[in-house]
Parts: C-alpha cells; sequence; structure tokens
C-alpha cells in the first residue's frame, strides 16, 4: 500500500516511498538531462532533492514590447541557461544583464509527511536575493496563482540539513491538493510519480518548470500493473 | 517532593544574565557602554532586546544603523533559536554573564534569517506550534482552537505571563485515556560541532511493549555516539534548561514538563568540561 489514509482521506507520503520516488525521479532526469541530483547530508543517511539553474534577466526592454505589453505587470524579458554555461560563457552576455543563481531544494518533512520545496536565489558575486526580487522574476500569471493556491504564504528559514536561509513554500495542505491528483489517478488506474506530479503543480509558482516527459515517467511504471 | 507543576514554572522564569558590547568597528559618537539584562531561557533575542538596541542607537548616526545581529566569540547567533538553547549550545560551561556582541551592520546573510518585525517572530513561534501539534495530534488540538486561543500563546510568551500561556497549552500537553501520550515526541537535538543544524525524526513515546521510551533510549536512537561509551569517560554532556535530566526520565514526562512554549524539547549535546 502506496499511502496511508487518515479519516480525512488525505494522503501522506511514507519517508521510504518518498525515497523511491525521488530515485525514479533522478532516473528520469538523468536520461533528459534536466540536471536534478540526489545529495546526502554529511552525517546521516538523510537526503534531498537538488538542482541549480541559472536565469539571465535582461531589464532593457524594446520599445515596441513596452508598448504592447501594457497590461504586463513584469517588463523583463528570461531567458533560461543550462547549468553546464560556464562563468567565460556567462560574461559574454549583454553587460545590462543579471545573472542570478537559483538552488531548489525537495526535502521530506517526517512531522507533516510530505515534500517541501526549499529554494534560494544569489547574483554572481554571492549578494542574496531578497523575497521581492525573486517575486520581480516570477512571471505576472504565476504570482497570481501564488496567491489563490492552496498555500500559505512565502516564509524564510533554516534549511534542516544545511542550517542556512531558504525560502519555503511550504503548504500546510499539501496533503489535501494531492489527494485530489492522487484520486483522480487512482481512478484511471494510473500509477503516478508523486514527487513529479507535485512539483508539476508547485513548481512553477518559484520559477521551477518541470518537463512534460515526467507524466511518461509515470505511464512507464504501468506496463507491469495489473489492470482489475 | 516538588510538584510537577513546578518544574513548569521553574522553565519557565529561568533566567541568563548578559552582558551587550557593540562591536568595536561599528562606527559611533560616543563611546558605547555594555548593557546588562537577564534573558529569559524560554523566549527569543529579537523579542526581548529592544532595550538594547535603543542603548546602543542613542550613540550612533542613523545612517549607520541596519538590522541589529547578535554573535557570541565569532559565531552569529540565530535568533530562531530559543534563547535558553544558545546558551546551553555555545555558552553553558563558561563564566557569566553571557557576553554577546552587538551588531548593526554586515548582516550574515548566509547564516541567519531575516526578522524585520515582531511578526516574523510570532509566525515562526506559531509554526513551531503548529508542527509539534502535528506530530503530538495529528494536528487535531491546535486546528480545534480559535484564533483568539492561537493569540493568547503568542501574548503570553510576549508579555511573560505564565498563567495566560498555559491556560492554553496546557491542551496541547493532553492526550486520549486510552494512549500512554503523544503519538511522537517533538524534539530536536543539537550538536555545535556538526554541520547538520540538528537532529529530528519520528519517535515514539512508548515501545512496542508499551514501556515508556525514556531520554536514553532516545538518544541511542538518534546519535548513539553522543551517549557514554561503557568503557571510556564521559565525553558529553546532554542539557535541557541548564540541566542534565537523568538518562532514565521517561521522554513522555519531559516532553509535558520541559519543553520550550513552542512546544519542543530542545536537547543540547555539547563537550563536558575537562578542568
Amino acid at each position: 500500500m502506496s499511502f496511508s489514509m487518515a479519516e480525512e482521506e488525505d494522503f501522506f507520503l511514507e519517508e521510504k516511498k518518498f525515497k523511491q520516488y525521488c530515485e525514479d525521479f533522478i532516473k528520469h532526469s538523468q536520461k533528459i538531462g534536466d540536471g536534478w541530483e540526489w545529495r546526502t547530508s554529511k552525517d546521516f543517511a538523510d537526503g534531498y532533492l537538488s538542482k541549480t539553474h541559472f536565469q539571465i534577466t535582461n531589464r532593457n526592454v524594446p520599445p515596441d514590447l513596452k508598448e504592447k505589453n501594457n497590461d504586463n505587470i513584469e517588463q523583463t524579458l528570461f531567458m533560461h541557461v543550462e547549468e553546464s554555461l560556464d562563468d567565460s560563457q556567462v560574461d559574454g552576455v549583454c553587460a545590462t544583464a543579471e545573472v542570478i543563481r537559483y538552488e531548489y531544494h525537495i526535502l521530506y518533512s517526517s512531522s507533516y509527511q510530505v515534500p517541501v520545496l526549499y529554494f534560494r536565489a544569489c547574483f554572481l558575486d554571492g549578494r542574496a536575493l531578497t523575497l521581492d526580487e525573486i517575486w520581480r522574476n516570477v512571471h505576472a500569471c504565476y504570482q497570481a496563482r501564488l496567491l489563490e493556491g492552496p498555500w500559505d504564504t512565502i516564509t524564510q528559514q533554516e534549511h534542516p540539513l544545511l542550517g542556512q536561509p531558504f525560502f519555503v513554500l511550504h503548504p500546510c495542505r499539501t496533503s489535501e491538493f494531492m489527494s485530489a491528483v492522487l484520486t483522480s489517478s487512482r481512478k484511471e488506474n494510473r500509477q503516478t510519480n508523486y514527487i513529479a506530479s507535485w512539483l508539476s503543480i508547485v513548481g512553477p509558482v518559484v520559477g521551477l518548470n518541470l518537463s512534460l516527459s515526467y507524466a511518461k515517467l509515470a505511464s512507464e511504471q504501468n506496463t507491469d500493473a495489473d489492470v482489475i | 517532593m516538588t510538584d510537577d507543576k513546578d518544574v513548569l514554572r521553574d522553565v519557565w522564569f529561568g533566567r541568563i544574565p548578559t552582558c551587550f558590547t557593540l562591536y568595536q568597528d561599528e562606527i559611533t559618537e560616543r563611546e558605547a557602554e555594555p548593557y546588562y539584562l537577564l534573558l529569559p531561557r524560554i523566549s527569543y533575542l529579537t523579542l526581548v532586546t529592544d532595550k538594547v538596541k535603543k542603548h546602543f542607537q542613542k550613540v550612533m548616526r542613523q545612517e549607520e544603523v541596519s538590522e541589529i545581529w547578535f554573535e557570541y566569540e565569532g559565531t552569529p547567533l540565530k535568533w530562531h533559536y530559543p534563547i535558553g538553547l544558545l546558551f546551553d549550545l555555545h555558552a553553558s560551561n563558561t563564566a557569566l554573564p553571557w557576553s554577546i556582541t552587538v551588531h548593526f551592520k554586515n548582516f550574515p546573510e548566509k547564516d541567519l534569517l531575516h526578522c524585520h518585525s515582531k511578526d516574523v517572530i510570532e509566525a515562526h513561534f506559531m509554526a513551531c506550534i503548529k508542527e509539534a501539534d502535528a506530530l503530538k495530534h495529528k494536528s487535531q488540538v491546535i486546528n480545534e482552537m480559535q484564533k483568539k486561543d492561537h493569540k493568547q500563546l503568542w501574548m503570553g510568551l510576549q508579555n511573560d505571563k505564565f498563567e495566560q500561556f498555559w491556560a492554553i497549552n496546557r491542551k496541547l500537553m493532553e492526550y486520549p485515556p486510552e494512549d500512554s501520550g503523544f503519538r511522537y515526541i517533538p524534539f530536536r537535538i543539537y550538536q555545535a560541532t556538526t554541520e547538520r543544524p540538528f537532529i529530528q525524526k519520528l519517535f515514539r513515546p512508548v515501545d512496542s511493549g508499551g514501556q515508556l521510551h525514556t531520554l536514553g533510549d532516545l538518544l541511542k536512537d538518534m546519535c548513539p555516539s553522543a551517549i557514554t561509551p561503557e568503557d571510556g569517560e564521559k565525553k558529553t554532556q546532554v542539557m535541557i534548561h541548564g540541566i542534565e535530566p537523568m538518562l532514565e526520565t521517561p521522554l513522555q514526562w519531559l516532553s509535558e514538563h520541559m519543553s520550550y512554549p513552542d512546544n519542543f524539547l530542545h536537547i543540547s549535546i555539547i563537550p563536558r568540561p575537562t578542568d
């Protein structure tokens, strides 16, 4: 049995299952080369998923674009760059551009029995971004989604394994919205990767996108599934 | 034999005599005198140091002042840890008063959370209480409370009102009569020497045979290296609220009587002094 169901029909993720889903997730990530890796803490067997990516923000918007996007709160253009870009290549980009290094960690919360998304961002010189600065780099439509999402606001917290400040999107109601996702999959007799499903919902809100191929990850495991 | 309720009072009213000194590189218009204060063990640095801030800001120019932060012997002090925990972990076997250095510049972004207002402290405190209740009662007790009860917990802490706080907190310390204790015990074990800030895992107050788990059982499970090897000398101390509880103490009792107001048992493992 993958999930323990409480009276409220919330789906709780056991730690062993979390690690298994992460393992499958990493295998797929390695196949498509999108940079997720598993990191372990020095003293324990505890680990977490980690991804770093660089984002270039260009604050010079061409005049005609400004006029077309009057409704657009954001007036910045984004280009996503793979982590393999080394510093010399980055410096070659337009001088007015700023490079931001984003770090995303997915940890397991034993208290709430759900995954938790930790993230932080800094400029190349090491200066940390404030939450406001991170916000300004999230596309306007996702800002709206954050305000109406089933989660509390983002807060700054201590990373439980590294002891450093991170921002945390920690929805107390993860198990609630995940149960809706997982119930419908069960009805269709389709196995899902909890992490992929969860991340596809919470990730974009903080600028983290997931390749659509992760949906295939779940169905690849269905070939052996019994259909009753 | 002291009543168990006396323990609750002793924990609440514990104080640490502290001397605050302004960092020597801060730019002042006159010399800054040190400031002495008795700090409540159960509270948080940024909640109880308004007078410290005012005292030092009097001798500084406005433009030299940004977010205050505290440091002990080069280590930035995490304001979101209770004061008693910080003292036990970093300075418990040193001479009193505790000497803390005050900074107004160069906030260490990589080490400390920001604390721009009392609301941040309240949010952190309430988040800890909620997490503790998730462990103890699957969040049932905290969720059944009204907003005003949550507020009363915070106000009790902020205004140092023992009765006001415990009027509500006692409900968080109850458990169904058919059970022997909480579902899981909210605890964190700290060691200053590790990169990992603390150990926190699921741990039941009772074993499969119905026997109460002890503090020793917890430590054996979570950090066996910290427990005395049978042959060797005791290299470490296990400290909660400035004392070393007997390892035979039932964990359920410790959780009910020696938790901090955030409902967590914050346990420090520190090197034993070699005098």
